[in-house]
């Protein structure tokens, strides 16, 4: 056979590319669903680490159906609000935002020439009364991302948890595998009044007589990881910046704590509502 | 502006062989003497310039989601497309240099279909999908950036094993072993450039 | 089994061994080496698709047209990388790990020593002992990354698969060798030492 035809020649790259193609078009097609739900899971396991669910091992080691089960139990509200702080809409059932999305919403929130439209946030409420939010950003390589949980002061961070995509292993990495930076976070409070919301100190965060960082919006950063570090701080910046109306907005009045002199979370979630 | 600081940050903080370690088995094989690495380092600029600009249309315009037909999503395709596309610039470029420049066929030439499967040319592709460039303009920028930093990398690494040919290296050692070592050496030194923002 | 296939078989895992003899494949070894988990999966995808495309070029062999014979090996290879990296992404076990490897999973489509073999082998040869060679190779090269990667991890998070094994002995992990120029170090040292064993393999 004259394999060196042209006539040959096209034909069969021809035919190999679409018996290629036409293959691959049915794996992916078929494995989709499987694949969506992975990330989503994923996606899930984040918030309710976030929200002190758990740590991220003991939630994804769960399993995909009982991570969904868990944040169908303890999931009380999830809506969309814009940078006023306005409910646009509220997500559907399960409804979460898979990283491709909130990267759309970065560039929205950031502006530029990548703008699709007005920034939509989301903001989900955890019925042990936190508050999860979304971040994104870019580390130093690749993009960076997670999300924080508030108390219902809506000023005290309860928790963090932060993914990537490809930080440098061992050091940049850490803000995803090291709990300890996660758990630096916790206690910490956000100033929303500021444009620096919230800091990673490099060189050292302000720290009390007995060595604990003082309660503060500023954390140590990642030795060895500066620029994951700044790239993170600047991610939270520009997201709780972005939510920022939202947060004041909702937070307890000073007033009425001075009255009833401590917190009730309760009713406090419910006037919130009705502020809105 | 942009493009100054996008070019100067390919050469050297994001350069392909010491940051992302990047077409390395090319870079290993063919560093023995200056001349021949340069002819390949050559000629990787030349691929990444010609193919990147062209994957890039190719991944704005048809792999996107919601680019060719809205509501499909054609990513999963994007390997298969990079990879032709580079084969195919490949045999072409290949082609086109046997017939119209001879010598520089017989001095670039053996170091062509080699190119296709260097994993810094699909790396420059597969990292331009990532780093979402605006235009064609920062793509192509990008790709001469990164391809001179392969470029300087082969050239400074060649040299280096020039004068090595005189050290009295531990026979056991020698070739191969005491290379990798020097390129972890070059790797270490390169990166202090990590992490500048131009 | 006949010496010729036992030796097609062998010769790659040690003597003949892709990263440390034929100088393939380097790229991969160095970021996945991180965690042995990692190196692990990636290994196993190395001999899946090596061994594979080369079964499936070895039988088309014969049909290939000369002078697109590169694209079609590419062809073929990058196939089997997409269902593999589609595959682990379905897994819920798998699914963190492809995560992790991203964009070196998709770099296996140049990992030249999949494409070396099927030039070097599959195109002249019957397919059983291509399937062989492929997976042959592919262990070759896994046995390398895992070696890499077991000291990477020990040393650089004091851990192995991810259990805690020097720092309860206050070990302090150093950076260091997390830093991927440190796996070219460690691979020279292995080559000093493999060239040391079998003098005959030492450069003049």
């Amino acid at each position: 056979m004259n394999t060196n035809n042209n006539v040959y020649t096209v034909i069969y790259t021809t035919v190999i590319v679409v018996i290629v193609a036409a293959l691959l078009a049915f794996v992916s097609q078929s494995l989709k669903a499987k694949q969506e739900a992975n990330e989503k899971a994923d996606t899930i396991s984040q918030m309710l680490t976030s929200a002190q669910y758990g740590t991220k091992a003991e939630i994804s080691g769960l399993g995909n159906a009982a991570v969904l089960e868990k944040y169908a139990q303890e999931i009380d509200k999830a809506f969309v609000i814009d940078l006023e702080g306005n409910v646009l809409r509220d997500l559907d059932e399960m409804e979460v935002y898979s990283p491709k999305q909130l990267k759309r919403q970065n560039y929205n929130i950031k502006g530029g020439p990548n703008k699709t439209g007005e920034p939509e946030l989301p903001v989900f409420l955890f019925k042990n009364g936190r508050t999860v939010v979304p971040i994104y950003g870019a580390g130093l390589w690749g993009p960076i991302w997670g999300y924080m949980s508030f108390d219902t002061d809506l000023k005290t961070i309860g928790g963090a948890y932060f993914d990537h995509e490809s930080e440098t292993a061992g050091l940049g990495a850490k803000i995803k595998d090291d709990p300890s930076f996660q758990q630096e976070f916790v206690g910490e409070v956000a100033d929303f009044s500021s444009k620096n919301v919230f800091e990673i100190v490099k060189g050292g965060a302000p720290k009390d007589a007995e060595g604990k960082s003082v309660v503060d919006n500023k954390i140590d950063a990642i030795s060895g990881a500066t620029m994951t570090s700044q790239g993170l701080d600047a991610a939270i910046d520009t997201w709780l910046g972005a939510y920022a109306k939202y947060f004041m907005g909702n937070a307890p009045k000073k007033q009425h704590c001075g009255k009833c002199g401590h917190h009730h979370e309760g009713e406090e979630v419910e006037s919130n509502e009705v502020e809105e | 502006m942009e493009y100054l600081s996008l070019f100067t940050k390919s050469i050297f903080v994001d350069n392909m062989i010491f940051a992302y370690f990047l077409g390395m088995c090319s870079f290993l094989a063919v560093s023995k003497n200056v001349k021949t690495a340069a002819g390949l380092g050559l000629a990787v600029i030349f691929v990444l310039l010609v193919t990147l600009p062209i994957n890039y249309l190719l991944n704005t315009y048809v792999l996107a989601p919601d680019a060719l037909i809205k509501g499909v999503d054609l990513s999963f395709l994007s390997f298969i497309v990079f990879i032709a596309v580079i084969a195919a610039i490949v045999q072409i470029v290949e082609m086109v240099v046997e017939k119209f420049s001879p010598e520089l066929y017989s001095s670039l030439g053996i170091f062509l279909p080699l190119i296709a499967v260097n994993c810094a040319i699909l790396g420059g592709s597969l990292f331009m999908q990532q780093k979402d460039f605006l235009n064609i303009g920062e793509a192509s920028v990008y790709a001469l950036g990164s391809g001179l930093g392969w470029f300087l990398a082969i050239v400074s690494l060649a040299a280096i094993r020039e004068k090595m040919a005189y050290s009295n290296v531990p026979p056991a050692l020698k070739g191969l072993g005491i290379t990798f070592i020097t390129v972890g050496l070059m790797g270490i030194a390169f990166m202090t450039f990590m992490g500048i923002s131009l | 089994m006949d010496a010729k296939l036992k030796e097609t078989i062998l010769n790659p895992i040690f003597k003949g061994n892709p990263i440390t003899v034929l100088v393939l494949g380097i790229c991969s070894s160095l970021a996945v080496t991180v965690t042995l988990k990692g190196a692990l999966v990636m290994a196993l995808s190395v001999i899946v698709v090596c061994g594979i495309s080369s079964l499936i070029l070895s039988l088309l062999r014969n049909t290939i047209p000369g002078r697109v014979r590169i694209i079609v090996q590419l062809v073929v290879v990058a196939m089997m990388v997409i269902l593999v990296d589609q595959v682990l992404k379905s897994f819920e076990a798998t699914y963190a790990i492809d995560k992790q490897l991203s964009v070196y999973i998709g770099l296996i489509i140049t990992n030249c020593i999949v494409m070396g073999r099927i030039e070097a082998f599959a195109l002249g040869n019957k397919p059983w002992p291509s399937f062989l060679d492929g997976v042959a190779n592919g262990a070759g090269y896994g046995l390398i990354l895992i070696i890499v990667a077991f000291f990477r991890e020990l040393l650089g998070s004091g851990t192995l698969f991810g259990i805690d094994i020097l720092n309860r002995f206050g070990y302090v992990p150093n950076n260091l060798v997390i830093l991927p120029p440190f796996a070219l170090i460690l691979l020279g040292c292995i080559v000093w030492v493999q060239r040391s064993i079998q003098k005959d393999l030492q450069e003049k």
